[in-house]
């Protein structure tokens, strides 16, 4: 998307049951932070934006969970059912990426299992202790609330900023992506803030008594944005 | 001669007898203990009396200072808003077990322990909040050890066992004299001095669940870590029945080497 020189856009479909397993619903994680990355991007799930938007050199991201492998590769192995979709919406694919198939994305993730457990949890006006969100993800990925396949968010600081975090299981590491947009050090943010997690043997209400102690309260937070004001006002020159 | 030196027992007592059993198998019968007998772990007063039945010298950490004195921690005490809230679940659990004859013993450990030019604390010289974090700066870390009047100290309080020496070091000193309008100055040339950290007993977060103690060869300086399996499983299952949060029992069966610092790890404890 960054190398593409005319404009981007973005749909997220819901994808359909497979074998009796019912699909996560999004978060919009992706598409905020998409959106953040690409103020012009385009949200081709708005009604509003898809007939306008079919132009020759928009590139379109489309997300879809899926629980199988497909059987073909390639553009054939498209479900039928998402290709009506996508044809109603006037796109034709041109490439079909599929995780543990396609070396642009991570091969290992898609695990083999039976249940998915999936928890999410929607943290809009909270704001974190930096170190101890810090701790809490740590604990999170590395298995103290059960095995952890995936786990995505986005978390608001006290500065003002915005991370991105990702985590997939196979990967070494997480990702931390800060936001390019940055509120004010004024109370509490409006932008989303998301914690979806997938795995097993998922212990929701511990990660949630756990966040309750890593959050900070109106009397803290204004403790950590005051002085962020006085060097903003400080950095304004008088006229 | 071989002296012992454990600290950071964390009521684990699992832990503590097998650290004990390694220590009498050398045939060891010196043994300093550098605190923080209780705190986290589910045995605090059994931990207390195996210590009080050894008659094991023990100087006072910042746990079982916080038990006698309450939570009135300097900002280094926490790391985190999380680990702050933790402690004081556990600090409430511990202070509702420990019986009052455990909790006077406490209160009598003294801050340091010193023979000959060998000293022991939990902390630092200065206070047992304070992290000596092997990283620290050079000359702050010399200052802590010539301060103290030390060629070796002894502290724990990381959960990181480590040995630093401190060759080469020298302090300035420089005196203004505001009568006289001058500058005196003397410049110290000091020998090698030595910071050992003596890790975990009942937490260790070296990488390993194995509890950590040091020997000390007083007569060549020579120091060894020691690396001590005991059965973790029955300490978590025992963290788990008393009610504490089951994070903890997560950490120990991991060991990791994870653990939060305080972001200014120069800061000198203001308690």
């Amino acid at each position: 998307m960054r190398s593409h020189q005319g404009k981007c856009g973005y749909l997220r479909l819901d994808g359909y049951p497979f074998n009796g397993l019912e699909q996560v619903s999004d978060s919009g994680i992706d598409k905020a932070f998409l959106k953040d990355q690409f103020p012009e991007l385009i949200d081709l799930s708005d009604s509003h934006h898809a007939p306008r938007s079919q132009q020759g050199d928009l590139l379109t991201l489309i997300e879809l969970p899926q629980f199988q492998a497909p059987q073909h590769a390639g553009l054939t192995g498209i479900d039928p059912r998402i290709k009506n979709q996508l044809e109603a919406l006037r796109l034709h694919p041109d490439r079909h990426l599929h995780f543990g198939r396609d070396p642009e994305l991570p091969n290992k993730d898609t695990l083999e299992f039976k249940k998915l457990e999936s928890f999410s949890l929607s943290l809009n006006a909270s704001v974190w202790d930096p170190p101890s969100l810090n701790t809490l993800w740590f604990e999170l990925v590395n298995g103290a609330y059960g095995d952890v396949y995936r786990a995505k968010a986005l978390m608001n600081l006290p500065d003002g900023r915005s991370m991105f975090f990702n985590w997939i299981v196979s990967q070494e590491s997480s990702q931390f992506l800060p936001l390019e947009e940055i509120s004010a050090p004024n109370g509490r943010p409006a932008s989303l803030s998301e914690l979806v997690v997938q795995g097993k043997h998922l212990d929701g209400l511990r990660i949630q008594s756990t966040i309750d102690l890593c959050l900070l309260n109106d009397a803290v937070l204004e403790m950590h944005q005051m002085p962020l004001r006085d060097r903003q006002k400080e950095a304004i020159p008088s006229t | 001669m071989n002296h012992a030196i454990i600290s950071c027992l964390h009521a684990n007592l699992p832990a503590a007898e097998a650290v004990l059993n390694d220590i009498d198998r050398q045939g060891i019968d010196t043994i300093t203990c550098l605190g923080d007998l209780v705190g986290y772990g589910p045995q605090p007063n059994e931990v207390v009396e195996l210590i009080r039945k050894r008659d094991i010298a023990t100087c006072q950490g910042c746990w079982d200072e916080d038990i006698i004195d309450g939570l009135n921690a300097c900002e280094c005490s926490y790391p985190s808003q999380l680990a702050e809230r933790r402690g004081h679940l556990a600090h409430q659990w511990t202070d509702d077990q420990l019986t009052d004859e455990n909790k006077s013993f406490l209160a009598s450990l003294p801050t340091s322990l010193r023979r000959d030019r060998l000293l022991f604390v939990h902390g630092s010289p200065n206070s047992q909040h304070e992290y000596l974090l092997p990283d620290m700066d050079a000359f702050a870390a010399l200052e802590r050890v010539e301060t103290a009047g030390a060629d070796i100290l002894f502290c724990g309080h990381t959960h990181q066992p480590y040995v630093r020496e401190l060759r080469d070091g020298s302090i300035r000193v420089r005196l203004q004299n505001a009568d006289h309008d001058c500058d005196q100055g003397e410049e110290l040339t000091l020998p090698m001095r030595k910071i050992v950290n003596a890790g975990s007993v009942g937490e260790p977060r070296h990488g390993s669940t194995n509890a950590t103690y040091v020997i000390h060869n007083d007569a060549t300086d020579e120091v060894e870590i020691k690396e001590v399996p005991y059965d973790v499983g029955q300490t978590c299952q025992a963290i788990v029945e008393a009610g504490l949060p089951k994070v903890f029992a997560w950490r120990l069966s991991h060991g990791f080497e994870f653990a939060e610092q305080a972001e200014d790890a120069s800061h000198v404890c203001e308690r």
